[in-house]
């Protein structure tokens, strides 16, 4: 276990210098004229070109780069040239939004998406159908057109929550959970559709093992086989799942994000990256990757436990 | 199941929530509070003064007091400096200044940080720091007289003053380049709260109790950042915020729907085509004055302003605007949809099968509908139009750094002030990127900066119609924008701005 | 880095055999997944035609008519721009699937082959290939979308092949995890022994496995990559003037005021095609991934014997009942997917008293085990008992309460399956799966069920009791398992035991030593036993008396003696002239390790 952490935390570095390396290139490739972004679409070529130089951007390619990592391998990530702010303060700030976003939708989907899925998995017949039903529905909806209907029910014309904004949980946690309710509500019914089927599924090749025939003839009760034999062996896989909706969430929460004003990391991604404002994008891309790195290695080590021949070696 | 059932109970919430939205309103009555929620789009890059332009100085605003205060109607009045004088050949601008105004660490705000400020601001590399291009050096007279000498005569050093080029901040914060950008130092109204404040999405400013002029009407000043005018409008709707300019014709009438809020028009951009290649260095045809004379003849104003604004605005063949000197009505009509005309100028010019155009879409700018339109229009008289899609991200460099196309599609500020006017969209560098200028262009432009402005409505107009006889442009309408309060508060719009200034808000009785 | 969890969708692992025309048959028969597969077969004639279909250019333009309604050539009416709606639906049905259609070919292309080699040759080439896949996955999507897009150009192709490389892992894993698993298969084992160049294992043998998952995989990233980019559009990142109904829907979000009903028909497409996407894709994973499971149904009325079924029994049933076992008349059915039953068990009798070994001999799909199944009512979904009695100590459990049922299993009858391996938990030690019982049923404590674990480990002859006690199923070998599957069954002290096959899956010694085991069970306990079984030395070994079943019918029952020297039904005469040959059709089961990649 520990050599496998400590290779896993080797690779993990590796894969961020790469991954840092990749994205400086793809960001500065397209030479977004940065300075001309922040003067003004007329503003004159020498007062451009100074502002460009005053950002190190006359530089090559591979020397910006290096002076990133330079400062980043030092903890300074910088500051974000289009607003100022420190980089780290910036994301720092937005973290938690986003955050609270990804890990509601987790426990919303990981509690409702099990419960469904063996509900189906188990019952068959009309349960089964139901969920399937709702599995199509919550895929093929789309998910702003969802979360544009929330809004405009529960926030404009009833009024049960606020429209717009984020409240951080330790200014008031109630505000808090005013705020983050929609958009959670309307980020998971994408993910329960997703994680339900795979519960689902797994559930079903599960109870057609010959094991579970085997436990009942010991006069098990189908509860006690059910939460304790076929949902172990069922988790690993329907986990997996949840982990990669979570990473894949950042992707989903940009547009949950803009559409309740959210200042969280997925509407900072579009339009910092829009603009071509490389600190930030590089400081969100650094946190990014290592969350997933991290919720990656979550998964591997629940499902490790969950499955003794997934051997973390 | 049928496959069906679910799509349309999709759609059918979709109809309930649109139709919903429509009934909207009367849930809660917004009370006037001490605190005002404003919501914006722009962001202002820091907090140094040296950042501030255009539609983002009411961030500024809040924290640093300008030399000069701008009505809303535009009028100057006194705020920093008391008294401004010029000399005779408007060379020279001699500023009388307050001595009772302390910077918060006891630092004076005299002659020497008027000049430490301008100076810094005029060689930085700021979006609005060539606005004092012409100031060739800055004088101390006494602490509390301050001479600005200029190369040449500036009509707009006024307006310049009471914006950004005329915020004032304690130059003892200059020593350290950064200091400013986060922790504004300056004599305003407000201070920042620092603690609230998230930067890039929300900040929020407190009133300095110890404020040398008449406190504003509200204790504390948010400005919020949204992505989207979606948001906002939502927003409005449940009160969370108080007020917001909206340009999105939809989104308006969003608005509309909700009788608490109250809607202001507010007509200050213009749309058009700035037709860079006036010289025709790259495409030919646009350097003869028919072939821009038939691209204006060409489109069909009245159809566009109905069906892509909704009618909101006012078509229009000038790029003056209405609070300008140069403005004549009458040539807001001087071009009408007359394709027969637009085909025999350009048989005169030589292009009577016409010619190829090509021009960069920016998704965000040019809607379906007016690409389509555009396009359909002047292929009506020959001249195929192709629009080559660009990305935000790569458009300005490719358009105006690169200089790769003979024109564009832009929505364009009208400022109230003729000369800067002049200096941000007809004189070299500006919009007009290729330099392009002809010599009555050049005299009528070299006589107003020189006489005083009073003298200058004349020529401004002279100036105004030659632009739109040679067709520099092809104007289309000014934009109605919505400035939308949530009835909590009154706001007057300023002249010449998008964005109100923060003297302009109060709570509704 | 590691990746120990193989893909989720790898569980469709199908055998290679699926025989396609059943398959296409099994598939009719969902009248779901048809729908979705006829309305995903007009959306791609539509697309395919839509230059003959489409009454106007895409693009043509009429401002004056911008939201017009419908009339009578155009017959969705106009969008903003004053473009027929009907024509571009149908382009954006030909845009939105070629889109899709890009960001697949580019995911199969550098998905498959790259996993098919992975999986198959392992070594540093899996090595790298995974840690580049893991690198993909972890790139921020977004940045790479919009940047790309900056340096590419804007339009909805560029957008749809960098999805087809952001998706390409998905493709990459799921080959990779099958194929890995199916390598040490026998067939392609075989396939290598007999000289195939592994470019034809490959094509012929290993392809055909992963061939149903990715059809599956592919209707899904076809749904993800259509709803993506509609996602995409919303954001402002667009796709330029191309029509496609992700662009559709944001041009119709942006006037939603003023035409709301601009949204129904690009919405409707767009969730018409994604659903059924996923419908179909769920379809094909039922039809090829469950290899004909009957549907699932649960079945009224479980024990209302049909009057007009006649008892076919060959061997008339005798007058008094066993006093453990006595099974009259009992038959079986499953109902199929069209609803029909077909009776698979059809009316048999079968008696084992207290301390009797009994033999019931058969070829597979005899009706044997279903036999087994109905006593111990555990019959696989779909299965019941359509007539007849079953007592086991005089107690009828034909139409037992499901609860009271239970309360029979494990301490009175008991259950030994046929594959020692696939009948223990592999998520739970061997100790605890054999505690549980003792805990649940018997109530002992902690402490005393492991100690009586170690002592039925002792009594199945496992030479490190504790040792055992702390593995998992996959630590063990399959003797072990078995005996470990008697303990089991032992555990609370049943007076019948039902053996499935018990020693089918072992070889020549661990049978014996198991057949012994069950000898000195019945010796010491004085237990009854049913052995199911095709091996007729088993029988020879072990048992009292025997019934020989041939296609759900006893056709013969008697002495072991009786059967073996004198048989007299012309089936148990054709196997007893089969186990001459001595030939075990099964292979012989072994351990096989997982492959952690590291």
């Amino acid at each position: 276990m520990i050599s496998f952490l400590i290779r896993r935390l080797l690779a993990s570095i590796v894969l961020l210098f790469v991954i840092s390396a990749i994205t400086f290139l793809l960001l500065s490739a397209p030479h977004t004229d940065v300075g001309r972004v922040l003067l003004g679409q007329a503003a004159e070529q020498s007062l451009v070109d100074a502002k460009n130089a005053e950002l190190g951007l006359n530089q090559p390619v591979l020397v910006q780069y290096l002076t990133w990592l330079g400062n980043a391998l030092r903890g300074d990530l910088g500051s974000s040239w289009f607003t100022s702010e420190n980089v780290l303060s910036a994301i720092g700030n937005r973290i938690p939004v986003t955050l609270s976003l990804m890990v509601g939708v987790t426990l919303i989907t990981a509690v409702v998406s099990f419960a469904l899925g063996i509900w189906a998995g188990v019952r068959r017949g009309a349960a089964d159908r139901f969920v399937q039903i709702i599995g199509v529905v919550g895929y093929a909806l789309p998910g702003f057109l969802v979360t544009l209907i929330m809004v405009l029910v529960f926030a404009v014309q009833l009024r049960w929550f606020p429209a717009i904004g984020y409240v951080d949980f330790f200014t008031s946690p109630a505000g808090w959970l005013s705020t983050v309710t929609l958009p959670i509500l309307a980020l998971s019914v994408g993910s329960i559709a997703g994680v339900s089927q795979q519960v689902r599924a797994s559930v079903i090749e599960v109870m057609r093992k010959d094991y579970v025939r085997t436990l009942r003839s010991r006069g098990l009760s189908p509860r006690r086989i059910i939460f304790r034999h076929v949902l172990r062996n069922a988790s690993a896989p329907a986990l997996t799942v949840l982990g990669m909706q979570f990473v894949g969430m950042l992707g989903g929460a940009v547009i949950v994000e803009q559409i309740f004003g959210l200042p969280g990391i997925g509407s900072m991604t579009v339009s910092y990256t829009t603009r071509g404002d490389i600190p930030i994008i590089m400081g969100l891309v650094m946190f990014t990757v290592i969350g997933v790195v991290v919720i990656n290695l979550l998964v591997d080590v629940v499902v490790s436990w969950l499955n003794p021949k997934a051997r973390l070696a | 199941m049928k496959l069906g059932k679910w799509s349309g109970f999709a759609a059918l919430t979709l109809a309930t929530g649109v139709l919903l939205s429509g009934c909207a309103g009367a849930a809660q009555s917004p009370a006037a509070s001490d605190t005002l929620n404003i919501a914006t789009l722009s962001i202002p890059q820091s907090l140094d003064p040296t950042a501030a332009t255009g539609s983002n100085v009411p961030f500024f605003q809040a924290v640093y007091d300008t030399l000069i205060r701008r009505q809303a109607n535009g009028d100057f009045t006194p705020m920093l400096a008391t008294k401004w004088e010029y000399n005779a050949d408007n060379t020279q601008l001699t500023l009388t200044l307050r001595d009772d105004v302390k910077f918060h660490d006891g630092t004076p705000f005299n002659a020497e940080a008027v000049k430490a400020n301008m100076d810094r601001f005029r060689t930085s590399t700021g979006g609005d720091s060539k606005g004092l291009k012409n100031i060739s050096e800055i004088t101390v007279v006494d602490p509390t007289h301050v001479t600005i000498t200029l190369s040449a005569p500036d009509p707009s050093l006024l307006f310049r003053l009471s914006d950004s080029a005329g915020l004032m901040a304690n130059p003892a914060a200059f020593a350290n380049p950064d200091a400013l950008k986060t922790t504004p130092d300056g004599t305003g109204p407000y201070q920042l709260d620092k603690s609230k404040t998230v930067i890039g999405t929300k900040w929020v400013y407190d009133r300095d109790p110890k404020y040398w002029g008449d406190k504003l009407p509200y204790q504390t000043l948010t400005l919020s950042v949204f992505d989207n005018e979606n948001a906002i409008v939502n927003g409005l709707k449940t009160g969370q915020i108080d007020t917001a300019l909206l340009q999105s014709a939809d989104q308006r009438a969003a608005a509309k729907q909700d009788a608490q809020l109250k809607i202001q028009d507010s007509n200050v951009d213009v749309q058009s085509i700035i037709l860079f290649d006036r010289a025709g260095a790259m495409v030919p045809a646009l350097g003869d004055a028919r072939v821009r004379q038939a691209l204006n003849y060409a489109i069909d104003r009245d159809t566009m302003l109905k069906q892509i604004r909704q009618g909101l605005g006012t078509t229009t063949s000038q790029m003056f605007g209405t609070d300008t000197l140069g403005y004549d009505k009458s040539l807001d009509n001087y071009y009408t949809h007359d394709p027969k005309k637009a085909k025999e100028l350009l048989a005169e010019a030589g292009y009577a099968n016409g010619f190829d155009l090509t021009l960069p879409r920016m998704a965000a700018i040019v809607d379906d509908a007016l690409a389509a339109s555009l396009k359909a229009d002047f292929a009506a008289v020959g001249v195929k139009l192709t629009w080559q899609d660009v990305d935000q991200a790569t458009a300005l460099k490719q358009i105006f750094t690169d200089k790769g196309f003979p024109g564009l599609v832009l929505s364009l500020g009208q400022p109230a002030n003729d000369w800067l006017m002049i200096s941000s969209q007809l004189l070299p560098g500006s919009f007009n990127i290729f330099g392009y200028t002809d010599p009555e262009a050049t005299e009528l432009v070299n006589k107003i900066q020189h006489e005083s402005v009073a003298d200058s409505k004349a020529d401004a107009q002279a100036l105004n119609k030659h632009i739109v006889e040679q067709g520099w442009f092809v104007p289309f309408y000014r934009q109605t924008y919505a400035l939308v309060t949530d009835g909590s508060v009154n706001v007057t719009q300023q002249s010449g701005m998008a964005v109100p200034s923060i003297y302009n808000y109060t709570p509704a009785k | 880095m590691s990746d120990p969890i193989p893909d989720s969708t790898a569980a469709i692992a199908l055998a290679p055999t699926a025989r396609p025309v059943t398959a296409f048959r099994r598939f009719l028969s969902k009248p779901l997944a048809v729908a979705a597969a006829i309305v995903l077969a007009l959306v791609v004639l539509v697309a395919i035609f839509a230059p003959l279909l489409a009454p106007f250019d895409p693009g043509a333009s009429s401002l004056k008519d911008a939201f017009g309604p419908a009339d009578g050539t155009h017959l969705l009416g106009f969008d903003s721009a004053g473009r027929d709606v009907f024509s571009r639906l149908i382009w954006g049905a030909q845009n939105t699937m070629s889109g899709a259609g890009i960001a697949l070919i580019v995911a199969l292309v550098l998905g498959i082959p790259t996993g098919l080699i992975a999986g198959y040759y392992g070594r540093w080439f899996d090595s790298a290939s995974s840690w580049i896949v893991n690198l993909v996955m972890s790139l921020p999507a977004m940045v790479v979308l919009l940047a790309s897009r900056a340096i590419l150009g804007p339009t909805v192709w560029v957008l749809m092949i960098v999805m087809g490389v952001l998706v390409a892992p998905s493709f990459f894993r799921l080959v990779r995890g099958i194929v890995g698993n199916v390598r040490n298969e026998l067939y392609v084992d075989a396939a290598r022994v007999s000289g195939l160049r592994d470019w034809r294992i490959i094509g012929r043998h290993v392809f055909i496995v992963v061939r149903a998952p990715i059809i599956i995989q592919v209707a899904l990233v076809a749904g993800v990559a259509i709803g993506l980019q509609a996602g995409l559009e919303f954001l402002g990142i667009s796709s330029g003037d191309t029509p496609t109904w992700g662009a559709m829907l944001n041009e119709a979000f942006q006037n939603i005021q003023r035409a709301p009903l601009l949204l129904l028909w690009p919405g409707l497409a767009l969730g018409l095609t994604s659903a059924s996407l996923v419908l179909l894709a769920s379809g094909l994973s039922d039809v090829l991934g469950e290899r004909g499971a009957p549907a699932a149904r649960r079945r009224k009325n479980k024990n209302a014997a049909p009057a007009d079924v006649v008892p076919s029994t060959s061997v008339p049933a005798p007058e008094t009942r066993g006093a453990l076992l006595s099974i009259r008349d009992l038959a079986v059915s499953y109902e199929l997917a069209d609803g029909s039953d077909r009776e698979v068990v059809h009316g048999i009798n079968l008696d084992i008293e207290p301390g009797e070994i009994l033999g019931l001999v058969g070829e597979s799909g005899s009706g044997k085990s279903q036999t087994a199944f109905s006593i111990l009512g555990i019959l696989p979904e779909g299965g019941s008992v359509s007539r007849g009695s079953v007592t086991i100590q005089g107690t009828e459990v034909i139409g037992l309460a499901e609860k009271k049922h239970r309360e029979l299993r494990g301490t009175v009858v008991a259950y030994v399956p046929q594959e020692p391996m696939s009948n223990l938990d592999p998520s739970f030690t061997i100790g605890d799966q054999l505690a549980e019982p003792l805990r649940v049923r018997l109530g002992l404590s902690k402490q005393a069920a492991k100690a009586r674990v170690l002592e039925l480990l002792q009594m199945v002859e496992i030479a490190d009791p504790a040792r055992t006690f702390a593995a998992y199923p996959h630590e063990i070998s399959g003797g072990m398992a078995q005996r470990v599957l008697i303990a089991g069954a032992m555990s609370c002290d049943p007076d019948l035991l039902v053996a499935d096959e018990p020693t089918t899956a072992l070889d020549v010694t661990v049978q014996a030593e198991v057949l012994s085991l069950l000898r000195r069970l019945r010796a010491d306990r004085g237990i009854g036993v049913l052995i199911v079984t095709h091996n007729l030395g088993v029988v020879a070994d072990l048992c009292d008396r025997v019934a020989v079943m041939q296609q759900g019918r006893i056709v013969e029952q008697g002495t072991t003696e009786q059967i073996l020297v004198t048989p007299e039904h012309p089936y148990t005469r054709q196997l007893l002239g089969a186990a001459l040959d001595g030939v075990d059709a099964r292979p012989e089961w072994q351990p096989r390790s997982t492959e952690v990649s590291a």
